[in-house]
């Protein structure tokens, strides 16, 4: 059974270094901000990073454990709300970060990871049934990882993380054309890291590129911001940087989201 | 039960015998139809468990892939309920289905006259 009430956004980038944990870790905070109740679910198992950003070095168990199927899945939430602001519940669900779990998640195989695709949507029903999240946010590994693959499968939106890199333009392209596509998946785009972003000529470049490149909605174009460099991932910006440009440009990529004006 | 009302139910069951026997049979040629109009290279060998993982539905023809995808989304259901999901018929859902029985990808349970498809994600490798 398909529960409506909530929706599992993935997001996802063709290269590493594009801004997926950035985007995944703020775009919670800016809907939990909203009164939302957000889970975020780190899935990028060969380089896991939630942990260091919200600073939760241990956990009782992790997300590897939840799709090894050995512990359901409320062993493995992290409670950060009194840590976020807005009145909506932030739960989090780490990788295991240690050398090896990170090993043992690349060995594998089909039949697990077809298993791990199922306790993945079995998520849909046990945290959306009784209405405890409005939202599942899955952070994952970049390009054709199995784990991604899997994200994506389950997801009802994804996100897709670009930047102007002219190796990512193109793999973007094509993942578009030969991955969501087949899953008949709907997607969005972030440009992030965007020289001149205020511009009215750059916005129109990557409108138009958004339209006839990618042929998906352009949620936001995001500037290269000095401050999301200094801050080495230290910061939650719609928690402790409220009045920052990037908090509002977060906040209105939130909004689209919730009032589902991705189309 | 008398006698009587035993001897009057005979016929039924064998009436309801042969209506399942039909039913099957139709599914088998609504099989055999969808082979021969996709090309037998869509099906590929008959294996008797293949796990459907993602790079498995990756490499599925797309008519399939609808089917197989709304069947990992639900966990079990019958074809008339993929049909309401994918707004294909269900004689063509059935057809599909019952192709990625014979692929190994689904197993198929029948409980009275509904038959169920699902994923034994647990026997399955």
């Amino acid at each position: 059974m398909t529960y409506k009430l909530g929706r599992i956004i993935a997001v996802h980038s063709y290269k590493g270094g594009t801004g997926k944990t950035l985007l995944s870790v703020n775009l919670a905070a800016s809907l939990a901000k909203e009164g939302r109740n957000v889970c975020l679910v780190d899935l990028d198992f060969r380089a896991p990073s939630l942990f260091a950003i919200l600073r939760k070095e241990s956990s009782e168990s992790w997300a590897n454990d939840y799709l090894n199927g050995d512990c359901e899945i409320n062993k493995a939430l992290v409670d950060l709300s009194s840590s976020m602001p807005g009145n909506g519940k932030f739960f989090a669900c780490l990788a295991n970060p240690s050398t090896e779990s990170i090993r043992d998640m690349s060995t594998k195989d089909r039949k697990w990871e077809m298993q791990a695709l199922g306790r993945l949507l079995a998520l849909r029903d046990t945290l959306f049934r009784t209405g405890e999240f409005d939202y599942l946010i899955f952070d994952t590994s970049p390009g054709l990882q199995y784990s991604s693959i899997n994200a994506i499968v389950a997801a009802d939106l994804v996100v897709i993380a670009t930047t102007g890199d002219r190796s990512d333009v193109n793999g973007t392209s094509r993942m578009l054309r030969e991955l969501y596509k087949m899953f008949e998946k709907k997607t969005a785009l972030v440009v992030n890291k965007v020289l001149d972003a205020g511009s009215k000529t750059k916005q129109e470049e990557m409108d138009a590129r958004a339209k006839t490149q990618y042929q998906v909605p352009l949620l936001a174009l995001v500037p290269c911001f000095c401050e999301i460099l200094r801050a080495e991932g230290g910061l939650i910006f719609p928690r402790d940087k409220p009045d920052h440009p990037f908090t509002k440009i977060m906040g209105e990529i939130a909004r689209k989201i919730d009032s589902d004006q991705t189309q | 039960m008398n006698k009587e009302e035993s001897i009057g139910r005979k016929p039924l069951q064998v009436l309801e015998k042969i209506r399942d026997n039909l039913e099957r049979l139709n599914e088998k040629m609504e099989v055999m139809i969808e082979i021969q109009k996709h090309g037998q290279r869509d099906v590929l060998q008959p294996l008797s468990d293949a796990p459907m993982d993602v790079m498995t539905l990756l490499s599925m023809p797309d008519h399939l892939r609808k089917t197989a995808m709304t069947v990992c989304r639900c966990g079990r259901a019958t074809a008339e309920e993929i049909s309401e999901q994918t707004s294909r018929a269900r004689a063509v859902e059935s057809a599909y289905l019952n192709q990625l029985v014979i692929m190994g990808h689904l197993k198929k349970e029948r409980n009275g006259r509904k038959a169920y498809f699902y994923l034994d994600r647990e026997n399955i490798g």
